[in-house]
This record gives structure tokens, C-alpha cells and sequence, in this order.
């Protein structure tokens, strides 16, 4: 036993060490707990490069990952869109080495994954869909403890960075508690307080709003833009939950039938549906009158809120004129006009073509 | 969400090492046997309840000639819950790990999962050997039999005995992470152990190269004939160590490449 613990600590420390991340101090190596993470905003986090998963054969082959290639910067927070089937889930479980992809290779902290896999993933912790992550049966503080010294850090030494974790995530009066004990939001943020426990400087949340009451939902969104903002994590988040994307992400890559799409921040994919939509509503706005809308405008949606109908159609520009001349023209008493911004969900179906798989998730 | 602790100044973080990682896989099962000692308790009771079916309607049936050979069916039943009890816990904890999501979340540790697997092996033998003394216990009294336990011998050769066993559980983990649903019926391979501790190892010697036989040949004769550990041969010996660490590491190979299988297939977390 004693080469081996002499080997393995060498191993986790120079694991650490060859990690560009891990340079400067060693207080640097695990300030996620605690201090601003001081690791230069610009350096790569992850390169993915050309990667490709297929399952099946013959003519059952389905390609899940196809040549994705796409780099993160330290620091940065990403989001990665899809509909169900896009190959989100087996694209991050490829990068982590849960799946072994086909073809390409993923390099973390400047280290390929696939020649030192240990090296590789010595500050990176994931989150995924589905799993319950963490073992129920102990306490929220024994998980952390436990995930803490499986990612290579002594408990006993970051005791006080623990606590501190709790306090954050609002977890400090059940830290003795049994995990099987705890709603289905505390648990997703003992999930992310595990995750969080060995200093993982690059994390992965799949889903992490899942199955969350709107409340929780929020909280937890609150903290993972506190993590990236204040605390320099490099955060890679799939999600079908839009707000989660807008909220904490600087930038955006949509994937579909197993490509990227779009790769931009926010504000350059909310330009790509550059709808310029305009919203009407009124009691007066008769079938006629849709009809010669309908004619001119292209008509988005048309409802009916409150015995009044509300229109939404693209009109810009001279056609914006002409849209008041034709409301004036049939009499019509507007009670509302406004114009209606694109949001991460028009992108997304503008792209994607999926108009189901989001439905439900906007509202948390 | 509180900040109470922001300004006070924090330790710094040491690296963790094997001893670091025994300790926490050691602890954890520890408190789960501790805190859910229902599995345990259940185990126990369940096996008395066979051995009681066993002695009492044995008496019925086979009456004298069961008394004569009841010493050896003592040391074959104890074998036998050692055996169930390593390779279940083994077996099922690797399932059970699947299931959680937890196993994968390893995969990406500096660790890797082997080591854990391999700590965790080691605290459930323990923990059947704990449970199993009580069922020996209860047995002896049961049936007023004495049996030569001395300590060193016993636990030497059934620790060795059961090693292989742990290592045919860990093979059933491996193809239980392949093949998921297959591992109740890879539960009932237990049964087959009770062929292997009875193996007719004098008439056909081949058979102490199958798990458990040469152990439980061995058990026998330091349990009832009250042979100690450095009365058996140095080939007794080696053999039995050849056969638990062969198929310790045959077992572990079986689960590291049905796991990179996994990987490859992309299964690995799927239940």
C-alpha cells in the first residue's frame, strides 16, 4: 500500500501541477470554494476538436455526435441548446469519457483526455441528467467530504471551504441531514454542492433545473451566475430550460441531428430571428379583418385574451404605416400595441425547426 | 443563501492519497452498515431460517448420519454465507452504483473507480465476516457443536477462500453495467457456490482450481481437524493464494473492459 499511496498522491499532484489552471499558486488550484479564481479569462478550457459518435451499424447506424468541434475560454460560461435527439447528453459524456467518441479529441486545461485521462479531469466535475449524483444514504456534509477526496482533495482540509459551500447554497441547517431526507430542489443542489466539493474549476450541468419547482429553479440559477460571475468557474450548461441559458450564459452553441448550428453569445443568436414583430390587441379585429391583415403581413400567432383578439404579425418599417392605416381604416380601438423582441426560443425553433421541445420549460 | 462565512480566512487544500481515498470508501460503507443495519439483520435471520430447515429436517431424514458429518456442514455453511455475502454486495453495489449515476461520475475522478472498488471489496468482506461469526455462532449453539476456530487460520483461509469469490462478483458487476437487467439472474449464481465449497477436491484434484473448492478443503481441516495455518503445506498455502488473487484480477480484467465496452457503447449510465 505504501507505493501505491506514494504513487497516487504523485500522480493527483502532478496532475494538478501540469495543469495550465494550476500555474501560478496553489491557492489558485481550489478557489472555487472560496476565492476569485485568478486564472486569465482567454486561456482554453476545453478544445473539442472534430468529434464524432455513431451507434449501431448498417442501417441502424445513428450519429449521435457529428465532427463537433468547439472551443471554451477559462471563465467562460456556455450553454448548449438542442431538442431531444441533438446529441447534447452523448456530446458531454464523450468530452468527459463516459462515452468514447469514434473520431476527434477533447483536451482540458491543455491536457488530451485521451492520453491522461486522470491528468485530464483532475478539475472538472459533472452534474448529469438523471442521476442522482451523490449517495442519499450519507449526510449532504459526508457527500461532500466523500466527492471531495475522490477528486483528489483531503476533506479535512477544506472543511472550512465546505461549510462555507453550504452557507452558499443555503444547505448549512441540513448538512447532517440524510440526502434521502431533502426535497427535490435541495437535492440538486447537494448534486451541485458534490460537484463543487473537490474544486473542479470546469464543470458540466446537464439539465440541472430538471424536474425543479419554479422557485427552486431560480435559486438555482441565482447561484450558478453567482458561481461564474464572482467566482471564475468555467460552467458548460445543457439545457432545455431558456431562462437558465439567458440567465447565466455568455455564449450559446445550438446543436442539431448531432452539428452546431449556431455558436455566438446571446445577443448575436437573438439577431439571427431578427423577427420585428409587432402585437395588436383589440375587441374589434373581426375574421374579415384578419383576412386582409393576412393578406399584407405575415401573421405570426392570433389569439383570444379577455373577449379581445390578440394578432402578432411582422411588420416593419413603411409596413408599420400601412398596418395603422389598416386598423384606422376598419375602425378598430387598439387596447394594446407593442413590439415583441425575439428570445432564445425563436432562435432556437428559427434553427432547430423544433417547436415541441421546449414547451413546459419556459416558464421556470 | 448566506455569506456569514465569506470574510474568515480558509485553509488550504491538500492533496488527497490512497490512504485519504481507503479511509473515505472504509467510512462510508461503515456507516451505512451501521445506520441500515436491516440488510444485516435480514441476512442473518435468513440464513439461520435455511440452516434450521437444513439441521432439523436432516434429523428427520437422515437422522445419526447427519450428526456424524454436521462439523463439515457447519464449516460448508459458514463458507457459503461468506461467499453470498461477498459476492452479492459486491455484485449488486456495482449495479446499484450504475443505477445512480455514481459510477460514472467516478470514471472522471483522479482516481478512476478501480481503487473504490477495490476498498469497497475489502470493507465488505469485513462486513460479512462480522455477520457470518454471528451465524456460526448461532449455529454451534444451535446444534451444541464445537468446532476448532482459531482466529489467525480461520480468517486467513476464508479471507483467501472468498477472495475469489469477490472476484467472481466483480466479473457479475461488470456484466451487469453491459448488461443491466442481467444481474438478478446473475444472483442466482450463489447457488452454484454451495457445488464449488462441496467440490471432490481429493478424487479429482483439478477442482481446487475452481473458486472456493481448495479454500473450503482447507477450511475443513483447520476447523474441525484443527489444523493451523503453518501446519499446511507451503503448496496448500500458495495455491490458495494463486486462486484468490487469480481470479481477483481475472474478475477486475472482466470489469474493466466490460466498462470501457460500456463506454464504447455508450450504456455506461443507462438503466
Amino acid at each position: 500500500m505504501g507505493d501505491a499511496t506514494s504513487t497516487g498522491q504523485q500522480s493527483v499532484e502532478r496532475s494538478r501541477e501540469e495543469s495550465p489552471s494550476a500555474v501560478s499558486t496553489e491557492d489558485d488550484t481550489f478557489d472555487v470554494l472560496g476565492e476569485a479564481n485568478t486564472a486569465a479569462i482567454g486561456e482554453q478550457a476545453l478544445v473539442v476538436d472534430g468529434v464524432s459518435k455513431r451507434f449501431g451499424g448498417g442501417d441502424n447506424e445513428i450519429v449521435a455526435v457529428d465532427d463537433v468541434s468547439f472551443t471554451v475560454e477559462q471563465g467562460a460560461v456556455v450553454g448548449l441548446l438542442g431538442p431531444n435527439g441533438a446529441g447534447k447528453t452523448t456530446l458531454i459524456k464523450s468530452i468527459l469519457g463516459m462515452v468514447l467518441p469514434d473520431e476527434g479529441s477533447v483536451e482540458i486545461f491543455g491536457t488530451d483526455a485521451s492520453d491522461g485521462r486522470r491528468g485530464a479531469y483532475v478539475d472538472v466535475d459533472a452534474m448529469l441528467e438523471g442521476a442522482r449524483n451523490d449517495y442519499w444514504r450519507l449526510t449532504v456534509r459526508e457527500n461532500l467530504r466523500y466527492f471531495a477526496t475522490i477528486s483528489g482533495v483531503d476533506p479535512d482540509s477544506v472543511t472550512d471551504r465546505h461549510d462555507r459551500l453550504l452557507n452558499r447554497l443555503g444547505l448549512a441547517d441540513h448538512a447532517d441531514t440524510a440526502v434521502r431526507n431533502l426535497s427535490r430542489g435541495m437535492k440538486q443542489k447537494v448534486s451541485l454542492a458534490s460537484v463543487l466539493a473537490g474544486g473542479a474549476k470546469l464543470i458540466f450541468l446537464d439539465e440541472p433545473t430538471l424536474g425543479l419547482d419554479v422557485e427552486s429553479s431560480r435559486t438555482l440559477r441565482t447561484e450558478l451566475t453567482r458561481l461564474a460571475r464572482e467566482e471564475g468557474l468555467t460552467i458548460f450548461v445543457s439545457s432545455h430550460n431558456m431562462a437558465v441559458i439567458e440567465d447565466v450564459c455568455d455564449r450559446v452553441i445550438v446543436m442539431s441531428a448531432g452539428q452546431i448550428v449556431a455558436d455566438g453569445t446571446v445577443e448575436e443568436l437573438l439577431g439571427i430571428a431578427n423577427r420585428n414583430a409587432i402585437q395588436v390587441t383589440s375587441a374589434d379585429i373581426d375574421d374579415r379583418l384578419l383576412s386582409r391583415l393576412e393578406a399584407t403581413f405575415t401573421l405570426l400567432s392570433v389569439e383570444t385574451v379577455d373577449g379581445s383578439r390578440r394578432v402578432e404579425l411582422e411588420a416593419t418599417g413603411e409596413n408599420l404605416y400601412t398596418l395603422m392605416d389598416t386598423l384606422r381604416d376598419a375602425g378598430v380601438t387598439i387596447e394594446q400595441l407593442h413590439t415583441v423582441e425575439p428570445d432564445l426560443e425563436d432562435v432556437f425553433v428559427s434553427l432547430t425547426g423544433d417547436t415541441q421541445g421546449l414547451r413546459g420549460e419556459r416558464s421556470q | 443563501m448566506t455569506d456569514t462565512a465569506d470574510s474568515e480566512p480558509i485553509a488550504q487544500p491538500r492533496p488527497a492519497t490512497y490512504y485519504h481515498l481507503a479511509r473515505a470508501v472504509l467510512y462510508r460503507e461503515f456507516l451505512i452498515f451501521v445506520r441500515y443495519p436491516a440488510n444485516a439483520i435480514g441476512g442473518i435471520v435468513v440464513s439461520l431460517f435455511f440452516f434450521g430447515v437444513l439441521f432439523y429436517g436432516g434429523q428427520q431424514l437422515a437422522g445419526q448420519a447427519l450428526t456424524e458429518s454436521l462439523e463439515g456442514i457447519i464449516v460448508g455453511y459458514f463458507l457459503w454465507t461468506l461467499s453470498v455475502g461477498a459476492y452479492s454486495s459486491v455484485s449488486n453495489d456495482i449495479g446499484s452504483e450504475v443505477q445512480w449515476g455514481t459510477l460514472e461520475r467516478h470514471i472522471t475522478t483522479p482516481f478512476g473507480f478501480a481503487p473504490v472498488a477495490l476498498f469497497k471489496g475489502i470493507a465488505k468482506i469485513v462486513r460479512t465476516f462480522l455477520t457470518s461469526l454471528i451465524v456460526l455462532v448461532a449455529m454451534l449453539l444451535m446444534t451444541g457443536t464445537t468446532l476448532q476456530i482459531e482466529p489467525v487460520t480461520t480468517m486467513s483461509i476464508a479471507g483467501l477462500a472468498i477472495t475469489s469469490v469477490l472476484g467472481l462478483g466483480f466479473a457479475a458487476g461488470g456484466i451487469t453495467v453491459l448488461y443491466k437487467r442481467i444481474g438478478n439472474w446473475l444472483n442466482l449464481l450463489q447457488f452454484g457456490f454451495i457445488v464449488l465449497i462441496s467440490a471432490p477436491v481429493f478424487d479429482a484434484p483439478w477442482t481446487r482450481l475452481l473458486p472456493l473448492a481448495h479454500g473450503s478443503a482447507l477450511l475443513q481441516r483447520a476447523m474441525v481437524d484443527g489444523t493451523r495455518l503453518w501446519q499446511f503445506s507451503p503448496f496448500d498455502i500458495a495455491l490458495l493464494l494463486g486462486v484468490a488473487v487469480g481470479y481477483l484480477a481475472g474478475g477486475y480484467l472482466v470489469f474493466h473492459y466490460a466498462t470501457r465496452r460500456a463506454r464504447r457503447l455508450g450504456v455506461l449510465g443507462d438503466y
